[in-house]
């Protein structure tokens, strides 16, 4: 191999292994962190939410909201909409929650009944412990 | 690439660009390694601006929480760290070139008809880079942040009639307080950039307006310069790739520097003051600049009257900036002038023992 050549071909080399160096980083920099994004665990009185009502509530980074239904019991959602982010309001007397950017609608189970909504929202775990209620 | 190559080349004349910018523009037969301070500079700027805007990302400029988000950046954000420990690091060694350039510039009388002005305007940019220096330590909020401004923000009220106004519109407040990381939030990201940067494109057009200058060799002709031209050196060897590698090899020991210092001395900028968070009813006990700010400290401290200690100051600020004007013998080399080769290195002396007699 001629001298230039490899002298090119190393400094080609060196020059990629420190944008690399430098890229991978940054990359991890920007992205946030798995832990600041995971919800975290939110403990709510059951007294708080009488039947038939909800409750607002952020789990994590995570606007949310429980619902004590009559015949259902305690659930949790997040609030955020799967289509296109905006958060979902719940409508008591058509038992639904709306989206009300693009009227997506979910019933009380999460799932799309109409519009635009890909994917149910997203559904935390909801436990009774006495006159708690552990959320996440 | 070739098509690229080809496309720009119709757009901006890519090959007449490269050939009289790079490859047969010519530099002096005796340029040396000195003369690379100013792109290592630059890149200096460059990474600063960069880390400064990643760290932008998470730093809030609140006194309830700059401490905290400087704190999470450290300790959470993956490699927060690396990019402060850049940031800080590479304030510290972008000081030091901006210093090394200055003193080189003066050794070789680069600064000498016709290139005042690249001088004046060199100086101001040093100024200003110092400027960074001084509203960027307050912004992580931390004990030494604090009271270092605090200690700063104070010195104008040695002036009758204006000082303690200069000092009130420095602080946005009677005492250093969130109202003052705004405002110095503000100088940091957002004046002093743009000033800088004027600067710089004003600094770089009169360096290629002009040419660049030979090193003395002891061969310059006196009372040259009567009117303007440019100043070519047809015997030179080509700034592609003869200067550029120079160029090179000096960023690389830049960034070998600035690694060395953060894999192996990462707190050497970083004292333990910088780890507590600032504390308005507690001022801690050896309170001291930074290295390159230990100088004038000092001589504030052994000159008993405070308003003639800062007013020496500001004169020799004054001195600096206009030196080439001051300076008005033509022959650019100092070897030949034993009296301003004292004045150069008794300077340079006076300023080591001060900045070492500041820091004991």
């Amino acid at each position: 191999m001629e001298r230039r050549r490899f002298i090119k071909l190393l400094s080609s080399l060196l020059g990629l292994s420190a944008l690399g160096a430098f890229l991978y980083p940054l990359l991890r920099f920007l992205t946030p962190s798995e832990a600041s994004i995971a919800a975290k665990k939110v403990t709510v009185a059951k007294g708080d939410i009488p039947a038939g009502t909800t409750k607002d509530l952020m789990i994590g980074l995570t606007p949310a909201i429980i619902l004590n239904g009559r015949d259902k019991g305690f659930l949790a959602f997040s609030k955020v909409c799967t289509h296109l982010g905006c958060l979902v309001k719940f409508h008591p007397e058509r038992q639904v929650f709306i989206c009300p950017c693009h009227n997506g609608i979910f019933d009380l189970e999460g799932n799309v009944v109409s519009g635009p909504p890909p994917k149910p929202l997203q559904k935390f775990s909801v436990k009774v412990e006495g006159d708690k209620l552990v959320i996440g | 690439m070739q098509r690229m190559r080809e496309w720009l080349e119709i757009r901006i004349g890519l090959d007449e660009l490269i050939r009289s910018q790079l490859t047969e523009y010519r530099v002096p037969k005796n340029i040396n390694l000195f003369y690379t301070l100013g792109i290592v500079a630059f890149v200096a700027y460059l990474v600063q601006s960069l880390t400064g805007i990643l760290l932008l990302f998470y730093y809030i400029p609140d006194d309830k929480d700059a401490f905290q988000s400087v704190q999470l950046i450290m300790n959470h954000v993956p490699y927060g760290w690396l990019f402060r420990l850049i940031h800080v690091v590479g304030s510290n060694l972008m000081v030091a070139v901006v210093l090394l350039h200055v003193v080189s510039v003066f050794f070789l009388g680069s600064y000498k008809k016709p290139r005042e002005l690249t001088w004046v305007v060199g100086a101001l940019m040093l100024l200003t880079t110092l400027g960074f220096c001084l509203s960027g330590y307050l912004l992580p909020w931390s004990q030494l942040s604090f009271w270092a401004t605090t200690v700063v923000t104070n010195i104008p009220t040695a002036f009758p009639v204006c000082g303690e106004l200069v000092c009130r519109i420095l602080r946005g407040s009677e005492t250093v307080s969130g109202v003052t990381i705004n405002r110095f939030f503000a100088l940091h990201v957002a004046f002093l950039p743009p000033v800088l940067m004027s600067l710089f494109a004003l600094h770089v057009f009169l360096v290629r307006r002009i040419g660049i200058s030979a090193p003395p060799d002891g061969s310059e002709e006196e009372g040259e310069w009567q009117q303007f031209r440019h100043e070519d050196h047809p015997n030179g060897p080509p700034f592609y790739p003869y200067f550029v590698s120079k160029e090179a090899f000096m960023i690389v020991l830049y960034f070998i520097i600035m690694f060395s210092i953060i894999s192996f001395a990462p707190a050497l900028f970083l004292p333990p003051d910088t780890s507590v968070p600032a504390d308005p009813f507690s001022t801690p006990e050896h309170i001291r600049p930074e290295w390159y700010f230990l100088a004038p400290y000092q001589m504030l401290k052994l000159i008993p009257n405070r308003f003639l200690g800062i007013a020496l100051q500001l004169v020799l600020v004054a001195v600096f900036i206009f030196w080439p004007l001051i300076d008005k013998s033509e022959k650019a080399n100092i070897l030949k002038r034993p009296r301003l080769l004292a004045l150069f290195l008794g300077t340079i002396v006076v300023w080591i023992g001060l900045t070492l007699w500041g820091s004991r």
